[in-house]
């Protein structure tokens, strides 16, 4: 019973990730020669010419590239973009799926009804939904952080419904044996015990959003970077395009990353 | 000794019962599925006295604790604090729980202080009283640590001292050192005496362990298994002070040998229903 207990807390759980990722430096070698490897191997498919020039390019002419995107005021103009929609489709994804997760978990009755539709659409692809997103929001913005918030609504509400469920029952007896009121319940006992599972649905949440808002974007937008990676791949410009799958690459992890520092959890 | 004095004398000297239990009955569910849990159960406890509730597992001790914590306010008869029916918490009565019930969230300290919290006492009286409590515990100098950093028997205490910090007329405890090794258990129960007698704090304990009962009470309560009822109540004349030292006495195992006598007998009936129960093929 105690030891159970105890391996629940979000301090042992970090503790647990934390020696699970064993940053030793045989590990740390082999990431190198992966990574050197796969660099390698590219310049060299790419020289052979055996496949296209532009198909793989030289990844000294997509490390120039990156650098002079990096210096345009247009990329920035449509990362900003991107960030806002991400930024707020988890706003309002988060805030819903809480709300609902928070119902859905407090209520036995309504939980059995509903969660079973939340628990099999949640895995659909939502970019479906997309052309309804436009004809309700229009083709700017508001369509991809609608698109977005759905998306990133289910995660945060199943995670959130889990964890209420999981709340230590003791927990909520020492907290009634207290009188706590209602408000009090919800504040003090039930959202400190929620910690960890909600905050691992919103970084779980990013990920569906920042993969569901550049998805929208690549279909039908005039800004974002999404838009932007359409626009170059028109162009056909071979080493912008990866350069800019680079960097898309780069800023998702940071943010994964971020996320993870915030929340105290770690993939 | 007025401590130890039997519930007849005192109500002879005009001294009300802290806690009245009286004819309490507990039935779950209805049919031919129901369980009678509590059977006609009655006996007092008096201010300033220790008395334990012994039974079997399964005799519905548990049940007996939810319902004088209110948190099982479905019940027959009358449990009375002050003539008061119980049916909700009672701020009187406070409670520690079996399992392991510390906020992982929150250190020693400002788990102790939950309850002044949730009245609204003001920051630096709160963490005064906190203090003074997990001094009480013995856990000094362990304020500022996360519960996962202290030992299950530091965890009980602080889950002890959160409750004493709410200064409840009547501590109620249900198998608090059911989780822990033996002789971590009886230097607890140390404490709690001492606790017991500093506060002149009225207890309830319930517990299954036998010697643990006698270590600590004035009365015990022997509860027979399933439905429980009160089969006998022993008047423990032990000396207090007491210290754990106090198991080495002759007069020590004489209570032990004559409680077990009782017990036996249910703890028996208590093992031969779940064989039968698994013997059934219930459990495959």
């Amino acid at each position: 019973m105690a030891a159970t207990g105890q391996v629940k807390t979000p301090t042992a759980t970090m503790g647990w990730a934390k020696s699970g990722r064993g940053s030793s430096r045989s590990t740390n070698m082999i990431r190198a020669g992966i990574f050197f490897g796969m660099a390698i191997s590219w310049e060299a498919l790419s020289r052979s010419g055996l496949l296209f020039r532009d198909v793989v390019p030289s990844l000294f002419s997509i490390w120039a590239s990156i650098w002079k995107l990096v210096a345009s005021p247009v990329f920035y103009a449509n990362l900003q973009v991107t960030a806002w929609e991400i930024f707020a489709s988890l706003a309002i994804g988060s805030g819903l799926g809480i709300t609902v997760g928070i119902i859905l978990g407090a209520n036995r009755f309504l939980g059995a009804a509903y969660e079973p539709y939340v628990y099999y659409i949640a895995p659909t692809p939502r970019i479906i939904f997309f052309p309804v997103m436009i004809m309700w929001f229009g083709v700017g913005v508001a369509s991809k952080i609608a698109l977005g918030a759905l998306s990133c609504f289910f995660t945060v509400a199943l995670s959130t419904a889990g964890g209420m469920r999981e709340v230590d029952k003791v927990l909520i007896r020492v907290g009634r044996s207290f009188r706590a009121t209602p408000w009090q319940m919800a504040t003090k006992i039930y959202l400190p015990a929620m910690r960890t599972p909600v905050l691992n649905g919103i970084r779980l949440g990013f990920g569906t959003a920042t993969v569901t808002c550049l998805l929208a974007e690549t279909k039908l937008s005039n800004q974002g970077l999404g838009y932007m990676i359409m626009q170059i791949y028109a162009r056909f410009d071979m080493p912008s395009l990866y350069g800019l799958l680079i960097i898309v690459f780069i800023i998702a992890g940071v943010g994964n990353l971020i996320l993870g520092k915030v929340t105290g959890t770690s993939a | 000794m007025t401590l130890a004095t039997s519930a007849a004398s005192d109500a002879a000297s005009g001294v009300q019962p802290q806690l009245v239990i009286d004819r309490v009955t507990k039935q779950f569910g209805e049919g031919p599925g129901s369980v009678l849990a509590i059977d006609d159960m009655s006996f007092n406890v008096m201010p300033g006295e220790f008395v334990s509730v012994i039974g079997p597992s399964g005799c519905g001790k548990s049940t007996l604790f939810n319902i004088i914590g209110g948190l099982l306010d479905e019940y027959a008869g009358d449990v009375l604090i002050e003539r008061e029916r119980i049916a909700g918490p009672h701020k009187a009565v406070g409670m520690v729980f079996q399992e392991e019930s510390t906020f992982p969230w929150r250190n020693v300290i400002d788990n102790v202080a939950f309850p002044l919290e949730l009245l609204g006492v003001n920051k630096s009286e709160r963490l005064d009283l906190a203090h003074h409590f997990i001094d009480l515990v013995g856990l000094k100098g362990f304020e500022k640590l996360m519960p996962s950093a202290l030992s299950g028997g530091m965890r009980q205490r602080v889950s002890i001292a959160r409750t004493l910090v709410s200064k409840p007329q009547i501590l109620l405890m249900d198998e608090p050192f059911a989780a822990l090794d033996e002789q971590t258990r009886l230097l607890l129960g140390d404490k709690i005496t001492q606790i017991q007698q500093d506060l002149n704090q009225t207890t309830l304990l319930i517990t299954h362990n036998l010697t643990e009962a006698v270590q600590l009470s004035d009365r015990i309560v022997v509860m027979t298994y399933r439905p429980g009822k009160v089969k006998r109540i022993v008047d423990i004349k032990l000396p207090r002070p007491r210290t754990s030292d106090v198991v080495s006495s002759d007069a020590f195992g004489h209570y032990v040998a004559e409680i077990w006598s009782d017990l036996r007998e249910e703890a028996t009936r208590g093992m031969v229903d779940s064989e039968s129960a698994q013997r059934g093929g219930s459990r495959g």
